[in-house]
């Protein structure tokens, strides 16, 4: 079984994947991508997920594992695995407001008002069909938190992933890795 | 709401449409046309917004 950590960038992916790692599952890191303003305790990815769409020979390698895979890429998930995905859902208005000040970060121009607007829309059609989708797959059970819930109250927004993953954690440490200084903004 | 608006097709479309409707349990072609075209319009739609994101992505570096 592969452990998923997915949602839009900004929705708190990287924070649950130090959260299960506190917990004691084994993360499917490289740390290419070093930390920075926008993720101050680094990112938690694994560089070859980015190119997930042409190439998933990686995947083996996820077995017993968590990685962490945007949306927009789950569809590219090899069919013979079986995946549990813990899904961050976070209010779209605050992940384009947090992608905007990263891309501003990044030397990128900023999105206006109308391009927010309409990429808002985007994302929402995205998140209904990749709901569906992960609804339909037959090896695919899906875990969603809430970014704000897991920031407020993390040991009951977490209360359920014990049973959804199989194992037992120390809830009590990884509740602890949130440190409400460091949410998206 | 509905309105009556005129769609050609060609006569061998429609009677392939008036099977297939009838073998998948529309009751007329006109459900089973209408059927199939919001699916079809959904299915451009979600290509162009999950294009839109991908150039998002691609900026915020999440994807290749």
């Amino acid at each position: 079984m592969i452990t998923v950590v997915s949602g839009l960038p900004r929705s708190g992916t990287s924070l649950m994947m130090q959260m299960l790692g506190a917990g004691g599952i084994p993360l499917l890191t490289d740390s290419l991508r070093p930390s920075d303003a926008d993720n101050e305790r680094g990112y938690f990815e694994f560089e070859p997920v980015k190119s997930l769409a042409r190439d998933a020979s990686w995947i083996d390698s996820a077995e017993g594992k968590a990685v962490k895979i945007v949306s927009l890429l789950l569809y590219h998930l090899p069919p013979e695995h079986d995946y549990r995905v813990v899904f961050m859902r976070r209010p779209l208005a605050a992940v384009l407001r947090s992608q905007a000040a990263m891309l501003q970060r990044r030397g990128e121009p900023a999105p206006n008002a109308r391009e927010d607007e309409a990429l808002s829309i985007h994302l929402q059609r995205h998140l209904d069909a990749v709901d569906t989708w992960m609804a339909r797959h037959p090896r695919l059970k899906v875990y969603s938190v809430g970014y704000e819930e897991l920031l407020r109250n993390p040991p009951d927004a977490l209360s359920g992933l014990p049973k959804f993953l199989d194992r037992d954690f120390d809830l009590h440490s990884m509740a602890q890795t949130v440190e409400p200084r460091l949410r998206h903004h | 709401m509905f309105f009556t608006p005129r769609v050609k097709i060609e006569p061998a479309l429609y009677a392939r449409l008036k099977t297939v409707a009838a073998a998948a349990g529309y009751s007329t072609v006109d459900e089973f046309v209408q059927h199939a075209l919001e699916k079809a319009a959904g299915q451009i739609e979600l290509e162009e917004s999950e294009e839109e994101i991908r150039k998002r992505l691609r900026g915020l570096g999440y994807i290749e």
